[in-house]
């Protein structure tokens, strides 16, 4: 069982002057204290849970992040930082004991360069903000999660954020440069720079998906790709989700790394269907977005290759998209794809387990099983490529029982990618939601190895509280 | 999203629909990248999203809201920006606006605040009385130096004062019960909603929209009785204004359907446009629903009927470059994105679209007098996006777009009056006053229109 | 099992290797860790009282070409990894380096050094270091406690990516005994465009002209004048451009470069077997391998890479050549104190990171052989340290002196 780990009260006694403190240190409107403005900033994207936090601090320089966090860790107040507030794990939830340092004022493009091929931006700048502002030269900024029109790449380090084409391009560990840091105790550092690999540990990948855990990021550089000459996607379905298993080991297994390979289960198909009238067919079980990328004729021949294979499958229907505006539709399916499901149900868990790709059908399955037995609707979407499941849970907020069932139900999702050879999480990170799970991926030495890491970082447990780390854990 | 209104509070109908709403959203946070207010505080509080949960607290909370909770839905724009970014399809427009109205009972806004609203409510839609404020302001403005340098209230008569344009054009000599005639035969018959403010401030725009739609076989039609669309007063939280406007407008278009009969209802002016559009939900629970919802189905943009009855260009291509601004009514509050860029294009114009169109220019009805440094910043941004597309000239679907971001060196002009030209009309003057060189063969143009009159006439 | 302290303990399983990590913990007794000890040579000396080979630990594990994962035991030789993944038609995608020769060391290299020291080849540029590949690992800590990190799925963001950490941290945090990896299709054929280029400067121009292309560049390597006859293929200095792919887009996209580097000189292309020997040769540094003196590896921001490389060329009569687009500095100068101030003056001065990599023993001891960090991040560095290995057994000094 989870047991919260207490409040700690004195700083919630001393409230009053933590609030003047943070005022002396910002701006005016960079402090937020009224109850009824703070609610807002109780929960981000998982709604289901929802703590009202001490205070909001809304940072505009890395000078000002360092002034505050010296001053919170002078009075023991721990500290929630906040990009976007679109974590579907609950990385950015608050306690009532804590200050949520929001970092959306940060959001600042520092320098662009081509020549070398990167990109320093302030952590409050979204995701798709850097692919724009480096699209004049032709390049882009590869991890793409669902959310990058609004999620902020503090955020995006924050959680190891991935995408749709990580497949081909990696996640953001695989794409990061250097970090500025600053560390609990409020110490600027920064790691890594403008070239790759610094000799030593690398602080860089351990910070990166560490969730808030060690420090908080205040500055990003992260490399950029040109992009391709083009990309087309094609759509392939299929009447069974073993069938289109199969097809997805035969593509890869023929050499072929397309740059994004999506599955959509039934329910999802008609769900982004009904968002983004991509045409997506509404009779087949199951629907794979294959997007390959190159010169028009690479594009072709890539498409006839991946044709071919799909043709031993016997699809449904196979539908190769003409033009660069035709795969957009196709993808604005996809990508709309969570907010999609809000419209057929008032709520929905959104859970991201990850497979082994190989045992998609035989998990398929058993989630399915599962849904007759909790009452409850599941749309599966599936990075393919990467075995990222993401089984969309429906329930209705409003109905307590739902909500218990969705969340037993999400549980039980979980630790049957942990038994299949997966684990708990592929890019949404554990947060609040996933931590009572730790305990199904890792055993107690793993888990007090992973603990003293924190430690080491963060002796006062004040950095991102009650998140990763099972309660009794983070306690003792 | 998770609510919790008691069965009591649901059974007021507006409070149910909000509910509605509220439980379609599933606090993603994807509307809060494309909000203005939140790109330019950094705050969630100023973001859609942050505002639907300030909303749904006071709802709730069922007290009077405070100041400070205010302050952040005063912010709005009503842009809509957040309505076209959700993938769940929340109606914030009509969350928002129902928290107005319950805002405007519940909230007692300081006396200057108050004044100022009552004032712009009682101006705006009146245009005989918005001629004589916007006289009174022109002689006012040399005294603007001398209020005070900072405080919400001199900065917002500094705006109102520097939004009254120079010179104002002659008053369109009344349009109410007018009608105009086809040239030749008459395939279609509408109504066009004349509007209040932009009467005042450019009555051109109807002149050409009218020129534009008769030349096409248009009849046009102003029926009596149909004034302001209640947007401005709508927006300011004035329930009972906004009704009794609407209400004349159903039934003075309702009366014109079971007459002669219309093909639509032509509105030129973005935002109103989205009001009326929108009549259907809004009268919902008055007797004159059903006439209002017709009205709503038959209500058009001028560049939805300009397609829809197939306008055609007459004169040769100009050479004109023409960035698009896309007006929030029309991009988000109607969802016409496609329409006003095809026209400009069918009239032979290059168009180019500025970064960040997505974005309100800060007008927003009478936005910029009440949150003068937003749109002010609004203003900036834009300008600056649209001055990097090197266009010869700005068009845009709504007369508070112009209004805004006129004055600044860009020529900005109403795309009807672009398309009007090319269809035969008169040069617009904002392009004389910037120097766009008249483009070559314009006498054979003008030969070709007459021929072409002359085909349609024959 | 054991074999005697001088020999070295070499277990044949993970148990094994848990035993004479926890022996050695509760002994106090530092252990230095080796896979077949092919890069003895590099660092610093660990001055232990006990070995701990994992030669013995080896074999694949698992391999999955549909999902592109394969697993091996940390002792398993890269010639046998690359065997069972070339039998699939795929391969370790980061290009591990090949550095005995360089080294003058025998040892097979493993897997498990590979990872260890995080040694990631040509191309790195376009797609990862070996440790972007990693998946998963299994590894003992100083505690003698076996850990599970990552698992063998492509994406897993549960807990602390301890992976990461691991690899490159040269067996000073944990003993790796088991790996999973990332691998990828070989490509079905290569090619590389070779511009000739005098100046280095306008080398690493095309190079990023090549790298910021749309043709997917696997490799940008700048070979001076000075080293070009040892380079296969190169007839004079020449910025080297790879291109790996299915045979058509191969063609297609040599032809585009080829269009696209033009400008800055004469354009020769070299096919497949001889753009692999010439790789191959840059991959293991080979030209800088023969000869006296020290060689360290620099990474810089590749527009800096000729400056930094001219410099100490001047300064000390450095040889060099760029790899990763111009970032990588392989540099061979006299081995001395005053030679090392200079190379880590002019990384300083660039912003970058370098790896003393060969140098007689007696240089090793006195030098640091990679840079210091910040304080705030030593402080935070000695307590991670601690987390892993309290007693300080594993490896000690091998990174640095005193850790
Ligand atoms: S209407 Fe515009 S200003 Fe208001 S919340 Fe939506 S996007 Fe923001
Ligand atoms: S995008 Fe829509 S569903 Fe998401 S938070 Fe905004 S209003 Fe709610």
């Amino acid at each position: 069982m989870d047991v919260e780990p207490p409040l700690h009260e004195d700083v919630l006694a001393r409230r009053g002057a933590i609030v003047a403190g943070l005022c002396r240190l910002l701006p005016e409107d960079a402090v937020i204290s009224d109850r009824a403005r703070l609610r807002p900033y109780e929960t981000d994207g998982m709604a289901s849970e929802r703590q009202v936090p001490l205070a909001v601090a809304l940072p505009s320089t890395t000078g000002e992040v360092v002034a505050v966090m010296r001053f919170l860790h002078r009075e023991g107040v721990p500290v929630v930082p906040r990009g976007a507030g679109t974590s579907l794990s609950g990385g950015a939830l608050p306690r009532a004991d804590a200050v949520v340092l929001g970092m959306m004022r940060m959001h600042r493009i520092l320098e662009v360069d081509y020549a070398d091929r990167f990109a320093r931006v302030q952590a409050g700048v979204t995701n798709l903000a850097i692919t724009e502002a480096v699209q004049k030269g032709g390049f882009f900024y590869a991890p793409d999660p669902s959310s990058q029109l609004a999620c902020m790449i503090g955020g995006n380090v924050a959680m190891n954020a991935g995408g749709a084409h990580c497949l081909r391009y990696g996640v953001t560990t695989n794409n990061l440069l250097g970090l500025t840091v600053v560390t609990a105790e409020g110490d600027v550092v920064e790691i890594g720079g403008r070239h790759v690999d610094a000799a030593g540990y690398d602080w860089l990948g351990l910070l990166t998906g560490s969730e808030g855990q060690l420090a908080v990021v205040t500055e990003v550089t992260v490399r950029i790709l040109h992009a391709a000459e083009g990309a087309r996607a094609m759509l392939v379905a299929f009447k069974a989700n073993e069938v289109a298993g199969a097809c997805v080991a035969a593509i890869i297994a023929a050499g072929i790394i397309p740059v994004a390979l999506e599955f959509m289960d039934r329910p999802a198909i008609a769900a982004c269907e009904a968002f983004a009238h991509a045409g997506y067919p509404l009779d087949a079980e199951a629907l794979l977005i294959v997007e390959v990328e190159g010169s028009a004729a690479e594009q072709d021949a890539l498409l006839a290759r991946i044709s071919g294979i799909c043709a031993r499958f016997e699809p449904v229907s196979l539908r190769v998209s003409a033009s660069a505006e035709e795969s957009a539709a196709i993808w604005k399916g996809r990508k709309g794809a969570f907010g999609a499901v809000g419209r057929i149900s008032p709520d929905y868990l959104c859970m991201d387990g990850t497979i082994p790709t190989g045992r998609l059908a035989e998990v398929l399955a058993r989630i399915g099983e599962m849904s007759g037995r909790y009452g409850l609707k599941v749309a599966n979407i599936f990075h393919a490529g990467d075995g990222n499941l993401h089984p969309l849970i429906l329930f209705d907020a409003n109905d307590a029982d739902s909500q218990r069932r969705a969340e037993e139900f999400g549980a039980e999702i979980l630790r049957l990618c942990v038994e299949v050879g997966g684990c708990l999480t592929g890019e949404h990170g554990v947060g609040v939601e996933k931590r009572p799970l730790m305990g199904v991926q890792f055993n107690p030495t793993e888990l007090a190895q992973q603990r003293r890491i924190k430690e080491a970082f963060d002796p006062g447990w004040l950095l991102n509280p009650s998140k990763v780390f099972p309660a009794a854990d983070a306690a003792a | 999203m998770q609510t919790s209104f008691t069965p009591e509070q649901l059974r007021d109908p507006g409070l149910a629909a909000a509910n509605e709403v509220l439980r379609t959203c599933v606090h993603c946070g994807f509307c809060t990248a494309t909000c203005p207010t939140f790109v330019l505080k950094g705050d969630e509080l100023d973001s859609p999203r942050g505002r639907i949960y300030l909303i749904k607290d006071m709802l709730e909370e069922g007290g009077p809201p405070g100041a400070l909770v205010v302050r952040h839905i005063d912010r709005c724009l009503s842009c809509l920006s957040c309505m076209t970014t959700c993938p769940s399809g929340v109606h914030y427009m009509h969350l928002v606006d129902y928290a107005r109205g319950v805002i405007e009972t519940r909230h007692t806004r300081p006396w200057h605040d108050r004044l100022l609203r009552r004032l712009l409510a009682a101006l705006l839609p009146y245009p005989a009385r918005f001629r004589t404020a916007l006289r009174a302001a022109r002689l006012a403005r040399p005294f603007a130096p001398l209020l005070p340098r900072s405080g919400v209230l001199a900065s917002r008569m500094r705006a109102m004062l520097a939004l009254a344009p120079e010179r104002l054009p002659a008053a369109d000599g009344g349009m109410a019960g007018k009608v105009w005639r086809p040239e030749g035969t008459r395939r279609f018959r509408v109504a066009l909603l004349a509007g209040c403010a932009q009467r005042v401030l450019d009555p051109e725009i109807n002149a050409a929209t009218i020129r534009l739609l008769t030349r096409m076989g248009g009849e046009v039609v102003v029926p009596d009785g149909s004034g302001c669309c209640g947007a401005l007063a709508h927006h300011l939280g004035r329930h009972g204004q906004t009704l009794a406007e609407v209400r004349a407008n159903v039934a003075a278009w309702t009366r014109e359907m079971a007459g002669e009969g219309l093909d639509g209802i032509v509105v030129n002016a973005s935002g109103c446009g989205a009001m009326v559009k929108d009549y259907g939900f809004l009268m919902r629970l008055e007797p004159e629903a059903d006439s209002a919802a017709k009205v709503a189905a038959l209500a058009m943009d001028v560049s939805e009927a300009l397609l829809r009855f197939g306008y055609a260009p007459s004169r040769p291509p100009a050479g004109i470059t023409v960035a698009y601004h896309a007006a929030c009514g029309l991009q988000h509050g109607q969802k016409i994105t496609e329409e006003p860029k095809l026209l400009l294009a069918k009239a032979g114009f290059r168009v180019a679209m500025p970064a960040e169109a997505h974005l309100c220019c800060g007008s927003a009805g009478s936005y910029n007098m009440l949150q003068p440094e937003i749109a002010d910043s609004l203003r900036e941004r834009k300008l600056g996006n649209l001055r990097d597309c090197a266009a010869d000239v700005v068009a845009t679907g709504n007369i508070g777009c112009l209004t805004q971001l006129a004055g600044h060196g860009l020529p900005v002009l109403h795309t009807v009056m672009l398309l009007d030209w090319m269809a035969g009309g008169p040069r617009p003057a904002a392009l004389e006053a910037a120097a766009v060189p008249e483009p070559e063969g314009e006498a054979r143009a003008h030969e070709l229109a007459a021929e072409a009159a002359g085909q349609l006439g024959g | 099992m054991t074999e005697g302290a001088a020999e070295g303990e070499a277990p044949r399983d993970e148990a094994g290797i848990a035993a004479a990590v926890l022996a050695a913990y509760e002994a106090r007794e530092p252990l230095e860790v080796i896979g077949n000890g092919s890069k003895q040579g590099m660092l610093r000396p660990v001055q232990a009282a006990r070995t701990l080979r994992l030669g013995g630990l080896s074999g694949v594990v698992m391999h999955s070409p549909e999902e592109l994962v394969v697993s091996a035991r940390a002792g398993t030789t890269l010639a046998e990894l690359d065997g069972v993944l070339a039998a699939r038609g795929q391969s370790l995608a980061s290009e591990v380096p090949d550095l005995r020769h360089l080294l003058g060391s025998e040892g097979e290299p493993t897997l498990g050094g590979a990872v260890a020291a995080n040694l990631s080849g040509p191309r790195r540029i376009g797609g990862g270091a070996t440790r972007d590949y990693v998946l998963g690992v299994r590894a003992v800590n100083g505690r003698g406690e076996l850990l599970r990190c990552g698992g063998r799925v492509h994406k897993n963001v549960t807990g602390l990516d301890l992976c990461r950490l691991l690899a490159g941290s040269h067996g000073t945090l944990a003993v790796l005994t088991e790996i999973t990896l990332k691998v990828l299709p070989r490509a079905e054929r290569e090619r590389s465009l070779a511009v000739r280029c005098a100046e280095a400067r306008a080398g690493v121009a095309a190079l990023s002209i090549g790298l910021g292309s749309a043709f997917g560049v696997s490799g940008a390597a700048y070979v001076p004048a000075a080293l070009a006859g040892r380079v296969p293929g190169l007839s004079g200095p020449a910025a080297l451009l790879r291109v790996e792919n299915f045979a058509d887009s191969v063609a297609y996209r040599v032809d585009r470069l080829r269009a696209l580097l033009a400008p800055f000189g004469t354009v020769d292309v070299l096919e497949e077997e001889v753009s692999r020997q010439a790789w191959r040769s840059l991959r293991d540094a080979e030209p800088l391998a023969d000869g006296e003196g020290a060689v360290w590896r620099l990474s810089v921001r590749p527009s800096a890479g000729p400056g930094v490389a001219e410099r100490l060329e001047r300064e000390m009569g450095a040889a060099w050549f760029l790899d990763w687009g111009g970032g990588l500095v392989w540099l061979r100068g006299p081995a001395g104190e005053r030679g090392h101030a200079s190379v880590c003056a002019a990384v300083a001065e660039a912003g970058g990171t370098w790896t003393l990599l060969r140098a007689p023993l007696a240089l090793r001891q006195v030098v640091a052989v990679i840079p210091p960090e910040p304080e705030a991040l030593a402080r935070i560095g000695g307590r991670v340290k601690a987390a892993f290995d309290p007693a300080g057994i594993l490896n000690p000094g091998r990174m640095r002196a005193g850790v």
